[in-house]
C-alpha cells in the first residue's frame, strides 16, 4: 500500500510539475526572501566581529580631557577584567589634502608594531604582539617610519590625496602645537583601520563642516614628546567570543566599563596629581630663572652705573691734563727761540776760523813752489816725475854693470872649484897606487919569510922536532894566507907592477898641469872685485838726488793735506748749519703738534662729556625697562602658580563601540535590516500561503473521483488527506531548502555589497554562514503556511460521502455579480466583458491570491522606487527648493569682524558671487527635558533675519505654509522635530557639547515658533534676539552662504583665494556635498534592484499559477470556445483578459499597500542625520504600475502556448 | 459532387509503438439538408469522422469536403474559419459556458460570426425564451441541451454536428431534443448529422451511414424517415 500511496504521489507531482513547481517557487521565494533578509542582519554583525577580532579592536575607549601618563597607563591596566592596554595621541585638525581643505583625524601609531603586523585576508591583521590594539591593515605604500611621514585612509570616499603627496596640518580644535611638532606630513601609504568602519563619517568634530572627512597615522616621532596621550583604547577580557555589540558582549564590557568608570575618579585624581606635579617643577624652574635673570639684570645695572662714574672721573682728569699741556706748550715756545739764537751765533764763529786757516796755507804752498824749481833745474828734468824717471835710469845702469861681474865673478869661482875637484881625483889616485906598489912589496917580503919557514920546517923536520915543525907550518899556513890574501887584492887591481909604477908617475904630471890652472883664475877674480867697487860709489850719488825730490813731495803733501782739513772744516760747518736749521724745523713742528694735541684733547674731552649725558640717561632708562620686566615676569609667573592650582580634575570618558560612530552606525544599519526583514517577507508568506490555497484546491477538486473511490475502497480519511499534506510537504520542504540555500547567499551578499560603498567591513566569502534557527524557522513557516492552505483545501472535499465525490462536481454556479445591477454599467459591456466580470468573482481564493500576489509584487516595486525618489529627494528638494545657496565660507572661532567682512568683500568683488548671508554656526547637541538622549545640531544664528531668504526657504512641509523668520524665531528642522516630538509652542534644550560629543551642561531652552522642512543635517535656525538668551555676547556670523554660477575652474580658483584670507578655515561647494550623498545613497539603488527582481519573481509566480489553474479548471470551457470557431487571439483574449484584469486590480491595491510600507521602509532606514524624502513621485506610481502590468503580460504571453495545447477533442471527449 | 463527401479518409494514431486506425478508408456523401445518422458500436471511430467534419481534428490521408471547400487540406487557421463559420456543433455533455446565461450562452456564438441569427430568436425557438437569464447550472439537461443547439443554430452553419446529443438526458428529454434537430432539419433546412451508439435514430435519418472499424459498412438512404416523436427505444 505504501508502495501505490508513494507510486500515486510521485505520478501526482509528474504529472502537475507546473502546480508543484509553482508551489515550490512561491516557498522558495516566501522563505528564501525571509531566511535572506533575516540573515542579513546577523550577516553584517558577524562580518564587522570578525573584522574587530581579527583586527584586536578595542572594547572600551578612555578619553581624558587632560590626557594621560604612562602612570595611567598602569593604573588602568590594572583594573579587573583589562586584557590589554593600547595608549594613543589622536586629535582633530583642519588640514590642506590635495586642493582640499578638510577635517581629519590624526592619531600615533607605533612602527615597530605596524611593521611587525602581517594582513591576512582583508580581515585579520596579525601581530605577534597581543597589545597592539585596533591594527589598520595596510593597503598600499609602507608604514611610516619617521617624523613627518603619515599614511592616510584608503577608504576615504572622496580620494583627498595620495602615496607622496603632502598633507598640512592648519589647525585644531585645540591648540595642536603642544602636541604634533610637524605641520607638514608626507603620505607614505595608504591603510584601513577598523576603528573607522563608516566612510560617510570617520567620526563627528567640532572643526569645518563637522564631519571627520579623512584619518591619519603617524609615527610618534612626529609629535611634540611632551604631549600626553589623549587616550587609551583596551580589549576586555572575554570579549572576543562575544559578537561585538550582542547583549553578551555589551554584558562583558559593560562589567568591565563599570569597573573602569568606578576608577574614573581615583584616576582623575591622580592625573590632577601628575599634571600639576610637573606644572609646578616646570613653574618652579621658571621662578629660579626668574631669580637669575633678576640678578644678572641688577648686576648689569650696577656695572653700568660704575662705568658711567668712571668716565666721569676721566673726563675730570682729561681737564687737569688739558690745562698742564697748555702751559707746557707755552714754556717750550721760550725755550726754542733762546735755543735758536745761540746755534746761529756759534756758527758764524767757525767760519771765520776756516777763512784765517786758508790764507797761511796759500802762503806755504808758494814757498814750496820756489823750492821745486830749484831741485828740478839741478836735475836738468822739467818736472818731478821726469827727475825720477831720469834717476831711475841710472840706478837701473848701474845695477846692469853690477850683475854682469857678479855673473863674470861667479863663472871664474865654479872654473875653480872644478879644477880642484880633478886636483882631489888625481891625488886619491895617486895615493891608491901607492897602496898597490906597497902590497907588491909586502909579497916579497911574505915569500920570503914563507921559503924560510919552509926551509926551517924541512930543517926541523928533518931534525925530527916535530912539534916546532908544526908550530912552524902553522906560522907558514899564516904566511901563506896573507901572501893569497895579497894576490886577491893585486889581482883586483888588474895591474902589474909595472904598470902601477906608469900609472904613479903620469898621476904626479896631472898634478902638476891642474895647480897652474887655479893660480890665473885667482888673478881674474881680482879684477872683477875692482869694477864692483866703483859701482858702489855710483849708487850713492843717485841716493842723494833721491833724497830731495822726496822732500820736495813732503811739502807738497802737507799743503794738499791743509787744504784738505781747510775744505772739510768748511763742509762740516755747512752740514752743522743744515742740522741746525733741521734741528729747529723741528722744534717749530713740535710746538705746532702740540699747540693741535691739545685742541683735539678739547674736543676729545667735550665728546666725553656728551657720552656721558647720554649713559646717565641709557642706564636711567634701563633701570625703569628692568623694573617694568619683571615686575611683569612676575605677575605672570604668579598668573601661572594660580593656573597650576586651578588645575581641575580632568574629565574622564569610558566609551564602549556604541558610543563609536562608526561601529555604531554599522550596527544600526544592521538592526534596520531586522526591522526591514520582519516586514518584506510577510507578502511573500502570504502569498505562498494562498498559492498553496488555491493550488492544492484544485488539485483536490481534480482529484474528486479519486478521493471518492479511495474512500469507497476504505482509506481513512489521515492517509487520504496525507497525499496532499505530502505533495505540498514536498514542494514546501524542497522550495523552502533551494530558497534559503541560494537567497541567504544572494540576499545577504547583495545587500553587504551595497553597504560596503558606505562601511569597509569586508563581506564574507561565499558560503555566507547561515543562521540554523532562522533558517528552521523560515523553512518551517513556509512549509507550515503550505501544509496548513493543503490542509484547508483537503478538508472540505473530505467530507463529503463518497456517492457525491463520485459525481462529478457540479461546476460553481453562474452567479449574478453586484455590478449587473448597475444597468447602465452592465448592459454597455460586450458580453465577453460579462464573463470577464462574472469570473472574476466567481473564484474567491483565486481573486484574493491574485491580488494580493500583483499587489505585493507592486508593492514591492512601489517601495523600491519610492525608495529611490525618498533617497534622491533629500538631494533634489534640499538643494534648490530649500537651500538656495550653494557655497558656504567659514572662519575658524577666533576669526574677527575684520576677517568675515574682508572674505565678504572678496566675494562680492569677484563678479561671480552673489546673495552673500551671514550667519553664525554652532555645533551643538540637542534634546529635550524629558529625553535622555541628545543629537548633534546645527545652530544657526542669521546676522539678519530678512536676509536669510535669501538662503534658505522655511517651509512646513505638511502644510506647505512658508515660515516666517524674524529675530525671535527659533525653527527647528522635520527631522528633530520627530524625533523628539517637539512642536510649535513646545521648548528644545539646546547643550553645548564636550570634545567626545556627549551633551554637557543643564542647556539651554528655546520655544520652537515653526517646524521646517529640511532632508540633510539636525538645524535649529534662532533669530538673533532669541539666541542672546543662549549666549549672551555677540556673534561674529563667521559662516558666509553664497550661491555662484561659476564654473569649477573659477570655483578652485575662488576657494584658493579664500583660503589665502586671514581665519578662512573652509570652502565648501554644495556640488561636493551633494556627490558625497549621492556615493552614499547610490546603496539604494542596489535594493531598488533587489526588489524589482523579488516583485518580478512574485508576480511570475502567482500569475503563472493562477493562468495554470484557470486553465485547467476551465479547459473544457477553452476547448468550447475553440469548437465554436475562435480563434487563438479570441481565447487568449478571453482566458486572458480576466487575469490582467485581475492583475490591474492587484496593481491598484499594491499602490496603496506600497505606499504604506515604503513609508515604513523609509523611517526604519532613515538614519538619524538626513530625512527621507516622504512622498514617492507620479513617475514612480506609474512605473511601479506599468511594471507590474509588462511582468503580467510577460507571462501570459509564455502561457499562450498552454492554450494553444488545449485539445477540443480530448478535452470534450468525457467528464472529468 | 455532393454536399459532403468522404474520401478514403484516414485517421491513424500513435501510441507508443501502438497504431490504432480510428478510421481506416472510410468514404461516404451527405447532401444538403439532409438528416444525417452515423450509427456504430464505441470505438468503430464514428466520433473521429465526426471531429474531422467538423474541423476540430485533420485526417491523416483521404479528402473532406463540404460544399466544395477541401477540408482536409485546411491549415489550422481555416480549420479555425471553418468551425467559426461553417459548423455547428452539439456535444453529449452540452459544453454551456457556467458563467453565462443561456442568452448568453447563445450570444456567445453569434457575436463571432459572419451572419448569425438572432439570439432570442434561436432560444425561442428551441422554446427556452422564458429562461433565457437563467445560469446552465439553473436548468436541467435537456434544457441545456436545447441552450446548446440554439448556441450551435444561431451561428447559421452550414452544417450541424450532434455528438450523442441525448447521451446524457433521459428519455423523454432526448426525444424532444431530437425532434428538435430533425425539425431544425426540416424547417430550416439545416444538414443536420448526429452521431450515435443507438440504431434507433436510424429511423427520423435520411441518410444512414454504419460505422465499423473505422470503415462506412453501409450507408442506407430512408425514403420515409420517421417523425422524431415516434421512435421507441
Amino acid at each position: 500500500m505504501r508502495s501505490a500511496f508513494g507510486k500515486d504521489i510521485a505520478r501526482s507531482i509528474k504529472g502537475s510539475l507546473g502546480r508543484f513547481v509553482a508551489i515550490m517557487g512561491i516557498v522558495a521565494l516566501g522563505c528564501g526572501f525571509y531566511a535572506g533578509l533575516r540573515m542579513c542582519g546577523p550577516d553584517m554583525r558577524a562580518d564587522a566581529d570578525r573584522l574587530y577580532d581579527g583586527t584586536n579592536l578595542w572594547d572600551v575607549r578612555l578619553i581624558s580631557t587632560l590626557g594621560f601618563s604612562d602612570d595611567d597607563l598602569r593604573r588602568v591596566s590594572a583594573v579587573e577584567g583589562v586584557r590589554q592596554v593600547m595608549p594613543s595621541r589622536t586629535f582633530d585638525a583642519m588640514a590642506h589634502l590635495g586642493s582640499e581643505q578638510v577635517a581629519v583625524r590624526v592619531s600615533s601609531i607605533e612602527p615597530e608594531l605596524a611593521e611587525e603586523s602581517t594582513a591576512e585576508g582583508d580581515y585579520v591583521v596579525s601581530s605577534p604582539n597581543d597589545a597592539y590594539l585596533n591594527r589598520p591593515r595596510l593597503v598600499s605604500g609602507r608604514w611610516p617610519r619617521e617624523r613627518g611621514e603619515c599614511v592616510v585612509s584608503a577608504d576615504a570616499p572622496e580620494a583627498f590625496c595620495k602615496t607622496g603627496d603632502t598633507i598640512e596640518l592648519l589647525y585644531g580644535s585645540t591648540d595642536i602645537d603642544e602636541l604634533i611638532a610637524v605641520r607638514k606630513l608626507q603620505v607614505v601609504g595608504m591603510v584601513s583601520s577598523s576603528n573607522y568602519p563608516y566612510t560617510g563619517s570617520f567620526g563627528s568634530t567640532t572643526l569645518g563642516s563637522g564631519i571627520i572627512d579623512d584619518y591619519l597615522f603617524v609615527a610618534p616621532e612626529s609629535f611634540d614628546e611632551d604631549a600626553p596621550y589623549t587616550e587609551i583604547y583596551l580589549t576586555v577580557e572575554g570579549t572576543s567570543d562575544e559578537l561585538s555589540e550582542s547583549d553578551a558582549y555589551q554584558e562583558v564590557v559593560g562589567a568591565t566599563k563599570g569597573r573602569l568608570e568606578g576608577f574614573e575618579a581615583e584616576l582623575s585624581s591622580a592625573r590632577q596629581a601628575d599634571l600639576k606635579a610637573a606644572a609646578q617643577e616646570t613653574l618652579d624652574e621658571k621662578w629660579a630663572e626668574y631669580d637669575d635673570e633678576k640678578a644678572k639684570a641688577d648686576d648689569e645695572l650696577a656695572d653700568a652705573k660704575a662705568e658711567l662714574d668712571e668716565a666721569a672721573t676721566k673726563i675730570a682728569d682729561g681737564e687737569a691734563e688739558l690745562a698742564d699741556g697748555e702751559a707746557e706748550y707755552a714754556n717750550g715756545v721760550a725755550e726754542f727761540e733762546a735755543e735758536r739764537a745761540s746755534v746761529l751765533a756759534k756758527l758764524d764763529d767757525a767760519q771765520g776760523e776756516i777763512d784765517e786757516n786758508q790764507r797761511t796755507l796759500d802762503a806755504k804752498r808758494s814757498e814750496w813752489e820756489q823750492g821745486r824749481g830749484k831741485l828740478l833745474s839741478e836735475l836738468g828734468a822739467t818736472s818731478i816725475s821726469d827727475a825720477k824717471d831720469k834717476l831711475s835710469a841710472q840706478q837701473g845702469e848701474l845695477d846692469k854693470t853690477k850683475e854682469e861681474l857678479t855673473g863674470q865673478r861667479d863663472g871664474l869661482a865654479a872654473q875653480k872649484e872644478g879644477l880642484e875637484a880633478q886636483l882631489a881625483q888625481v891625488q886619491e889616485q895617486i895615493g891608491q897606487l901607492d897602496q898597490l906598489l906597497g902590497a907588491f912589496a909586502q909579497r916579497a917580503e911574505l915569500e920570503a919569510t914563507a921559503e924560510a919557514l919552509n926551509a926551517q920546517i924541512k930543517a926541523l923536520e928533518e931534525a925530527g922536532d916535530e912539534e916546532a915543525a908544526a908550530a912552524l907550518a902553522e906560522q907558514l899556513a899564516q904566511v901563506q894566507a896573507g901572501i893569497e890574501q895579497l894576490d886577491g887584492v893585486i889581482a883586483a887591481s888588474g895591474m902589474d907592477e909595472a904598470t902601477a909604477t906608469a900609472a904613479r908617475e903620469q898621476a904626479a904630471a896631472g898634478v902638476a898641469q891642474l895647480e897652474g890652472g887655479i893660480e890665473q883664475i885667482d888673478a881674474g877674480i881680482a879684477q872683477i872685485d875692482d869694477g864692483l867697487a866703483q859701482i858702489e860709489e855710483g849708487r850713492a850719488k843717485l841716493e842723494e838726488g833721491r833724497t830731495g825730490i822726496k822732500q820736495l813731495e813732503d811739502g807738497k803733501a802737507q799743503i794738499d793735506d791743509g787744504q784738505r782739513q781747510l775744505d772739510s772744516a768748511r763742509s762740516q760747518l755747512a752740514g752743522a748749519r743744515a742740522t741746525a736749521e733741521r734741528e729747529l724745523a723741528n722744534g717749530q713742528a713740535q710746538l705746532d703738534d702740540a699747540s693741535a694735541k691739545l685742541n683735539d684733547a678739547r674736543t676729545e674731552l667735550a665728546d666725553a662729556r656728551d657720552k656721558y649725558a647720554e649713559g646717565l640717561a641709557e642706564y636711567e632708562n634701563g633701570v625703569a625697562e628692568a623694573d617694568e620686566k619683571f615686575g611683569d615676569a612676575l605677575a605672570q609667573l604668579k598668573d601661572a602658580q594660580r593656573e597650576i592650582d586651578e588645575i581641575e580634575r580632568p574629565d574622564i570618558y569610558a566609551l564602549d563601540r556604541t558610543q563609536s560612530e562608526g561601529a555604531a552606525t554599522y550596527h544600526a544599519d544592521a538592526g534596520r535590516m531586522d526591522n526591514i526583514a520582519r516586514v518584506f517577507p510577510m507578502i511573500f508568506f502570504l502569498v505562498a500561503a494562498l498559492v498553496s490555497l488555491t493550488t492544492m484546491t484544485r488539485m483536490v477538486e481534480d482529484d474528486r473521483v479519486q478521493i471518492g473511490t479511495y474512500k469507497a475502497l476504505g482509506y481513512g480519511t489521515a492517509a487520504i488527506a496525507a497525499k496532499y499534506l505530502v505533495y505540498a510537504g514536498i514542494a514546501g520542504v524542497v522550495g523552502a531548502t533551494f530558497g534559503i540555500a541560494v537567497l541567504t547567499q544572494v540576499l545577504p551578499y547583495i545587500v553587504m555589497s551595497a553597504y560596503s560603498i558606505i562601511y569597509t567591513v569586508p563581506i564574507h566569502a561565499f558560503p555566507i554562514p547561515v543562521d540554523a534557527g532562522i533558517a528552521l524557522s523560515a523553512g518551517g513557516l513556509g512549509v507550515g503556511v503550505t501544509m496548513l492552505a493543503t490542509w484547508g483545501a483537503v478538508v472540505q472535499s473530505l467530507r463529503e460521502v463518497p456517492a457525491t465525490l463520485m459525481l462529478p462536481r457540479a461546476p460553481a454556479a453562474g452567479k449574478r455579480i453586484l455590478l449587473e445591477r448597475i444597468t447602465p454599467i452592465w448592459s454597455r459591456l460586450s458580453f465577453i466583458w460579462k464573463v470577464t466580470c462574472r469570473n472574476i468573482f466567481r473564484y474567491k481564493r483565486r481573486f484574493l491570491m491574485t491580488v494580493i500576489g500583483i499587489a505585493g509584487c507592486t508593492a514591492l516595486l512601489l517601495v523600491g522606487f519610492g525608495l529611490h525618489d525618498s533617497i534622491w529627494d533629500i538631494i533634489d528638494r534640499q538643494y534648490g527648493p530649500i537651500i538656495h545657496f550653494d557655497t558656504t565660507v567659514g572662519l575658524d572661532g577666533d576669526a574677527i569682524e575684520l576677517d568675515v567682512r574682508r572674505a565678504c568683500d572678496y566675494l562680492e568683488g569677484t563678479g561671480e558671487v552673489s546673495d552673500i548671508v551671514r550667519v553664525q554656526n554652532e555645533n551643538l547637541q540637542a534634546g529635550t527635558a524629558t529625553s535622555n538622549e541628545t543629537t548633534r545640531v546645527n545652530v544657526v544664528v542669521p546676522r539678519s533675519a530678512a536676509e536669510m531668504s535669501t538662503a534658505i526657504t522655511f517651509k512646513n512641509r505638511l502644510s506647505g505654509e512658508e515660515l516666517a523668520f524674524d529675530d525671535d524665531a527659533v525653527l527647528i528642522t522635520e527631522k528633530l522635530s520627530m524625533k523628539y516630538g517637539v512642536g510649535v509652542g513646545d521648548k528644545i534644550l539646546i547643550f553645548d557639547q564636550d570634545d567626545v560629543g556627549n551633551a554637557v551642561g543643564d542647556g539651554h531652552a528655546l520655544t520652537v515658533t515653526g517646524v521646517a522642512e529640511n532632508y540633510v543635517g539636525n538645524l535649529v535656525y534662532v533669530g538673533r534676539n532669541a539666541w542672546a538668551s543662549v549666549d549672551s555676547s555677540v556673534p561674529v556670523f563667521s559662516t558666509i552662504y553664497a550661491s555662484t554660477t561659476a564654473d569649477d575652474a573659477i570655483r578652485t580658483s575662488i576657494a584658493g583665494d579664500l583660503h589665502d584670507l586671514e581665519g578662512v578655515s573652509t570652502v565648501i561647494f554644495s556640488d561636493e556635498t551633494i556627490n558625497t550623498y549621492r556615493n552614499m545613497l547610490s546603496v539604494v539603488d542596489m535594493i531598488v534592484v533587489v526588489l524589482i527582481v523579488s516583485a518580478a519573481a512574485l508576480a511570475y509566480i502567482v500569475l503563472y499559477n493562477l493562468t495554470n489553474i484557470n486553465i485547467g479548471e476551465r479547459i473544457r470551457e477553452i476547448a468550447s470556445l475553440k469548437v465554436l470557431g475562435f480563434t487563438r487571439g479570441e481565447v487568449y483574449v478571453y482566458i486572458f483578459r480576466e487575469i490582467a484584469l485581475l492583475a490591474v486590480m492587484g496593481d491598484a491595491l499594491g499602490m496603496v499597500l506600497g505606499i504604506f510600507l515604503e513609508r515604513f521602509v523609509v523611517t526604519t532606514a532613515e538614519v538619524d542625520y538626513v530625512m527621507f524624502g516622504r512622498s514617492i513621485h507620479p513617475a514612480s506610481f506609474v512605473y511601479a504600475f506599468v511594471l507590474t502590468l509588462l511582468f503580467t503580460g510577460m507571462v501570459l504571453l509564455s502561457m499562450r502556448h498552454k492554450l494553444d495545447k488545449v485539445d477540443m477533442v480530448e478535452s470534450l471527449k468525457s467528464v472529468d | 459532387m455532393a454536399f459532403v463527401e468522404f474520401r478514403d479518409v484516414r485517421k491513424i494514431y500513435h501510441m507508443g509503438d501502438v497504431e490504432v486506425r480510428a478510421v481506416d478508408g472510410m468514404n461516404f456523401d451527405i447532401e444538403q439538408g439532409e438528416l444525417v445518422v452515423i450509427v456504430g458500436p464505441s470505438g468503430a471511430g464514428k466520433t473521429t469522422v465526426l471531429n474531422m467534419l467538423g474541423g476540430m481534428d485533420a485526417p491523416t490521408s483521404g479528402t473532406i469536403s463540404l460544399d466544395g471547400q477541401a477540408i482536409s487540406s485546411f491549415g489550422e487557421r481555416e480549420l479555425t474559419q471553418y468551425r467559426r463559420h461553417s459548423i455547428g456543433f452539439v456535444f453529449q455533455f452540452y459544453n454551456l459556458v457556467q458563467n453565462l446565461t443561456a442568452l448568453e450562452n447563445v450570444e456567445l456564438a453569434s457575436q463571432i460570426c459572419r451572419d448569425p441569427l438572432p439570439a432570442e430568436r434561436m432560444l425561442e425557438q428551441v422554446g427556452l425564451y422564458g429562461r433565457r437569464d437563467n445560469f446552465p447550472s439553473q436548468l436541467s439537461g435537456g434544457e441545456q441541451q436545447r441552450v446548446a443547439i440554439a448556441r450551435a443554430l444561431a451561428k447559421n452553419p452550414k452544417l450541424l454536428l450532434c455528438d450523442e446529443p441525448t447521451g446524457a438526458l433521459d428519455y423523454v428529454t432526448g426525444k424532444q431534443v431530437l425532434k428538435l434537430l430533425q425539425d431544425t432539419c426540416r424547417t430550416m433546412g439545416k444538414t443536420v448529422a448526429i452521431v450515435t451508439h443507438n440504431s434507433a435514430f436510424t429511423k427520423i435519418a435520411d441518410r444512414v451511414i454504419e460505422v465499423r472499424e473505422g470503415r462506412a459498412s453501409r450507408v442506407l438512404t430512408n425514403p420515409n424517415p420517421k417523425d422524431a416523436m415516434t421512435v421507441e427505444w
